[in-house]
């Protein structure tokens, strides 16, 4: 029984070891192109994350960091603060600490996440009302899937 | 230094330039001022936003390059989802 397992499992890696030949040795270079994916990617998260470390005070980024969102005061309305999640998903806004509202707005092309916080900040900061006309609302707590970029 | 900042997939990319030359005629300011306004006008005119961010300042829409800009940052035309 043993034995049969350990022949399997040889050719499952044999199989394994000359798919990845294959690939690698392919002339339109799929894997090389792969690899260019990911790496963009993670150039591409670390770029946000260096815009995020510039944009954000200490405190913001800890908040952040610590528990998955950042808080932005509204610049117009006393006690209303916006709930910005690091990882996608529904602006939260809360007035005197109670969830009054959930916020959907999404940049046209997809953004890594810590661009989205940016955008957020940035819009709420400058034009309030602007963001709040070009944001979709929903009673809090009715929509708590992440929104998929358009 | 003068900074854009333009937001896409990649993540940001930047076009910097001396904010100290950015009034005299020095080629290589020029050049890259020019660039930055043909960036700038040419992503507003896609939708996207524009923000004047300084530090110790409050964040400011802006409609105009503004060469003497410390840094400005440009999101891509946003949604309601």
């Amino acid at each position: 029984m043993l034995q049969t397992l350990s022949l399997f499992l040889g050719i499952w890696l044999l199989f394994l070891l000359l798919a990845i030949y294959y690939l690698s040795q392919a002339p339109d270079g799929r894997v090389g192109r792969f690899r260019e994916s990911v790496s963009e990617h993670l150039s591409a998260e670390s770029r946000a994350k260096a815009l995020l470390r510039e944009m954000l005070s200490e405190n913001q980024y800890q908040q952040l960091i610590k528990f998955g969102y950042l808080e932005v005061p509204s610049p117009s309305i006393d006690n209303r603060v916006y709930r910005i999640p690091g990882s996608g998903g529904l602006v939260k806004v809360y007035e005197r600490g109670c969830a009054v509202m959930e916020l959907c707005l999404q940049p046209a092309e997809p953004l890594p996440d810590g661009d989205v916080v940016v955008m957020h900040k940035l819009m709420i900061e400058a034009n309030e009302e602007e963001y709040l006309q070009k944001a979709n609302h929903f009673a809090p707590g009715i929509i708590s899937l992440r929104c998929q970029h358009l | 230094m003068g900074m854009l900042r333009i937001m896409s997939r990649r993540g940001d990319e930047r076009i910097v330039w001396d904010l100290e030359k950015a009034e005299t005629s020095d080629s290589e300011t020029v050049a890259a001022i020019r660039e930055a306004e043909r960036i700038f006008n040419e992503e507003s005119a896609r939708g996207a936003t524009a923000f004047r961010v300084e530090s110790g300042k409050t964040v400011e829409r802006i409609e105009k390059f503004d060469r003497t800009a410390e840094q400005i940052v440009m999101v891509p035309r946003v949604v309601g989802g």
